[in-house]
């Protein structure tokens, strides 16, 4: 899976924006886009605020999660914890990256959120890490990883699971005659 | 973006190869030391070190592993093969002590491979020729995925070529994550770029054109 095709999935999350236009409501098939009225905040997908903010149609107001005290103490406590914390928001990266693109002038102290965000995003991938090296040199069965996002998985999936398939055929050699006649289609 | 417009076969890693696997093919042709248990007339062109015609029972050769494999025979003795050094007793225990301070691709860039191989060959320390390869597997799997994650943009022949062929894939496995989320953070995933194909074959001409 691409990043990109992770932050297509995300565009799919609500955010509250405040049009200046005025529209009846829209029936899509994924569901009503409530009516906008000028200066009423109203809930729409991220492709959608993304848009209407690129034609000067829209104010993105942030998250209730992109703030920068808030951020803070989610970063103290994953780096206090072994475990992964609970995170803001399952698209985290992504939202941020998008939302400080394309309305960072509706976003107070932007900059100090990115480099918030990185520094959980860090924290995070090196937990990760941990966890597969321990995994494959305890060669243990099963993991179980709560509360990671899909941009984590998806930058690990290729490496872990080639190393996991090595590591599967090596310790098959030490079981003598299982392993004849095994074919693979291509 | 780095999908490739064909799937290249993977070796096989395991006591089977890949048929079709290059990576397999090269590895085939690793030399390994046998003894003849039997006479092969009028063969003696194979064996450089003698000029005889035929090659007498007992003689000490190298034959390359595609052809090892299929004259070896429990039964009727043709060859019998002897371990290469490096899966004997002596580096066993270098194996063990630190994996991580070995150059695997010196070894023979096909350690874990021709490995694989040597267990058909139904020698005595078979168990623990495959405990070493699990366990240096293991060991130098944390340097691999260390390396692999955390260079980005940088020169990374000094990092790869300690490394065995096996572990080079994952290497490569591991930077293809890495330079793709790289390259999405920093919003090149979406910007049109020209394919690298078409820039090596230099029949663009308006790039010419354009300034």
């Amino acid at each position: 899976m691409d990043p990109s095709e992770v932050e297509f999935l995300a565009e799919k999350e609500i955010v509250k924006i405040i049009p200046n236009f005025s529209l009846d409501k829209v029936y899509l098939i994924g569901g009503d886009l409530g009516p906008f009225n000028p200066g009423l905040p109203v809930d729409v997908p991220v492709w959608l605020a993304l848009n209407l903010k690129q034609r000067q149609k829209c104010r993105i107001v942030p998250p209730a999660w992109m703030d920068v005290e808030k951020l803070e103490e989610m970063r103290d406590l994953e780096r206090k914890e072994e475990a992964f914390t609970p995170v803001p928001s399952p698209y985290y990266m992504e939202l941020t990256k998008l939302l400080l693109n394309y309305a960072s002038d509706n976003i107070p102290k932007a900059d100090e959120i990115r480099t918030l965000v990185k520094d959980i995003w860090d924290t995070r991938v090196a937990k990760l890490r941990l966890s597969a090296d321990s995994f494959i040199s305890q060669m243990e069965a099963h993991a179980k990883l709560d509360n990671l996002t899909l941009m984590e998985i998806n930058t690990i999936r290729a490496f872990l699971l080639d190393s996991l398939n090595c590591m599967y055929k090596l310790r098959s050699n030490l079981q003598p005659g299982s392993s004849k006649g095994q074919f693979t289609d291509y | 973006m780095d999908t490739q417009s064909y799937l290249p076969v993977q070796p096989g890693v395991g006591m089977e190869e890949n048929f079709l696997s290059l990576d397999d093919i090269l590895l085939s042709h690793e030399r390994l030391p046998v003894r003849t248990e039997c006479a092969f007339p009028r063969l003696g062109f194979l064996e450089k070190s003698s000029d005889a015609q035929d090659i007498p029972e007992g003689t000490k050769m190298e034959l390359p592993l595609w052809l090892s494999k299929g004259l070896y025979e429990k039964k009727r003795r043709v060859l019998s093969v002897e371990l290469p050094k490096v899966y004997r007793e002596g580096w066993r225990t270098v194996f063990n002590a630190d994996p991580n301070v070995v150059d695997l691709h010196k070894m023979g860039p096909y350690y874990y491979g021709l490995g694989s191989q040597m267990l058909h060959f139904d020698s005595p320390e078979n168990p623990e020729i495959g405990q070493t390869l699990l366990q240096t597997f293991i060991g130098r799997f944390r340097r691999t995925m260390d390396s692999s994650q955390n260079a980005y943009n940088e020169d990374t022949s000094a990092l790869v070529e300690r490394l065995d062929c096996l572990e080079k894939t994952l290497f490569k496995s591991g930077q293809s994550g890495l330079n793709g989320f790289q390259s999405w953070e920093k919003g090149q995933a979406s910007q049109l770029t020209a394919s690298s194909l078409v820039l090596n074959y230099r029949k663009r001409k308006m790039t010419d054109v354009q300034p």
